[in-house]
């Protein structure tokens, strides 16, 4: 598994204790912790996971709303062209 | 021109559906219709399609619900697996015996000769869609394979560095014979190619062992592995497993490697390549090179490579920057493993779009010439096909690349811990399938002439 990963050594590094996969952020590794090494955890990693996960959760509602912003705009652009055209 | 038609096939189906006005034309008509939209708005709605495809992907966040889409299966043990096992191989062998004997001794039209409508209708058309829709029996109905492990083998060690790189340039080396010579209508130049790729094969199997040979080296069985992967049924050693259609692309391992990639972007480059040599674009840029003096053969040749290059590039780039995108310590060439085999469901909806119309007109000639292959005949049966036709093959090269989008987003949901790092990972390998769709489009929207320049 490890051949897959390249880790530059200026980077910020946080490992996973459980099976050494590298993460760029501290964020990704409580995810990872909490997804694929479920049972393993102490209290405090659990409640880092779960802050992750809430704190994800907001960023995805903001990522949503700027989807269907998106879809909007193609779909109502679209539109238009096809009526002038 | 048995396979050209098929392009200009695919050309009328889109039009069909690309515009407001009906479209009533025969699908058996020879030329592509001019659009009646500006180019640039045709492929800028294809890309939009598939841009809009990913943001409608993007709001399933819920890993659970992904999960349980992809593990959903049924298994059933298949009664009398054995002698259906045995009739296939029988049969395999009887089509290859039949299209060497029928290719020399049979019928010189190509339409009532039954070993090119096999070849071309029942195998290269017919049995590819079989193996993306349901499933790939060409593993057992092989005859080379059948025939080689009856065979001793001399086990010679195959060189691991090797890996699935001799069957890219074979894929790439079929596909340009196809293109540049008269297989498609001459039958006995047809059954001289089988009896060479017998040889080839058969000597290849022995020497390095059959699971070697057809798991590496021979390109229309990884072809047929790789579209079977798209299909719901897979054999699992005594039994059938039943997913939902395209599921297996998302699991890990499915492409290993750098040399693999390649040949899933080989696959997918050479299905536009196909249309490509037949349009005006292609004679105007063909034309220069060929007043130098390079042989024509040559610039086909040198088109084949420089757009697998392209293709194969624009890929690999797509996977560095999800690198940065996702951030990720993930290496590039991981990266472009886990994402290539959902491009071999965009391969499949292309190619039914391509042959979808063509097997169904040609599949009566097939059976009619198959009934007696060695007679003579003026006419065959040939179906033609109701003007909706064409709405069902534009809607497979859609389909093909929700299923690619979806089958991506799982993989990189199982990939990512961070779902929002997952959809990120996403943003360049969909601008590249956006490129490629516009292209293939623009192809098809092309007016179809005959190869220039052979």
């Amino acid at each position: 598994m490890n051949e897959d990963y390249h880790v530059p050594t200026s980077a910020p590094l946080y490992e996973c204790e459980y099976c050494g996969r590298p993460f760029a952020r501290e964020r990704f590794r409580a995810l990872h912790r909490g997804l694929e090494h479920a049972s393993e955890l102490d209290d405090e990693e659990v409640e880092r996971f779960r802050d992750a996960y809430r704190e994800e959760e907001e960023s995805i509602g903001m990522f949503r709303l700027k989807a269907l912003a998106a879809l909007v705009v193609v779909y109502f652009g679209l539109l238009m062209i096809y009526a002038v055209v | 021109m048995l396979r050209r038609r098929a392009v200009a096939v695919v050309a009328l189906a889109v039009l069909a559906v690309g515009r407001a006005t009906a479209h009533g034309g025969s699908l058996a008509q020879d030329i592509r219709e001019p659009l009646t939209i500006p180019t640039w708005l045709f492929l800028s709605t294809g890309g939009a399609a598939v841009g809009a495809s990913f943001l409608l992907a993007s709001f399933v966040t819920d890993r659970e619900l992904i999960d349980a889409i992809h593990d959903w299966r049924r298994g059933a043990a298949v009664p009398g697996r054995r002698v259906a096992v045995g009739l296939l191989r029988a049969a395999g062998i009887a089509g290859v015996a039949l299209v060497v004997v029928v290719g020399y001794f049979g019928p010189t039209d190509a339409r009532s000769n039954a070993a090119i409508l096999l070849v071309w209708v029942g195998w290269w058309a017919g049995l590819s869609m079989s193996a993306y829709l349901l499933g790939n029996s060409w593993s057992v109905l092989n005859p080379w394979r059948t025939v080689a492990e009856l065979l001793p083998a001399l086990d010679l060690r195959y060189p691991d560095r090797l890996g699935a790189w001799p069957s890219v340039v074979g894929l790439l080396a079929l596909v340009y014979l196809e293109v540049v010579s008269p297989l498609a209508e001459n039958a006995s130049l047809l059954a001289t190619t089988v009896v060479a790729y017998s040889a080839v094969t058969l000597i290849g199997a022995v020497a390095f062992g059959p699971s070697t040979w057809f798991g590496q080296v021979d390109p229309p069985a990884r072809v047929f592995r790789y579209y079977g992967r798209v299909a719901p049924l897979s054999s699992d050693g005594d039994g059938l497993t039943l997913r939902l259609p395209g599921m297996a692309l998302s699991e890990r391992r499915l492409v290993d490697g750098r040399d693999e990639v390649a040949f899933v972007l080989a696959l997918l480059w050479v299905t536009t390549f196909d249309g490509f040599v037949s349009t005006p674009a292609w004679r105007g840029l063909a034309g220069p090179f060929v007043g130098l003096g390079i042989p024509p053969l040559g610039v086909y040749l040198l088109a084949l490579l420089l757009g697998f290059g392209l293709f194969w590039s624009l890929y690999v780039l797509a996977a560095r920057l999800s690198r940065s995108t996702a951030e990720t310590f993930l290496t590039p060439a991981a990266l472009a493993a886990r994402f290539a085999p959902p491009l071999l469901a965009i391969v499949a909806g292309y190619h039914f779009a391509h042959y979808l119309d063509y097997f169904l007109g040609l599949a009566p000639a097939l059976g009619q010439t198959l009934a007696a292959p060695l007679t003579a005949r003026s006419t065959v049966l040939v179906l033609s096909m109701p003007g909706w036709f064409g709405g069902v093959a534009m809607a497979s090269i859609i389909v093909g690349h929700l299923l690619a989008i979806w089958v991506a987003h799982a993989a990189a949901y199982d990939l990512f811990p961070g779902r929002l790092q997952a959809i990120r990972s996403q943003y360049p390998f969909i601008a590249v399938m956006v490129v490629y769709t516009m292209t293939s489009l623009w192809v098809i929207s092309q007016p179809d002439i005959p190869l220039p320049y052979l």
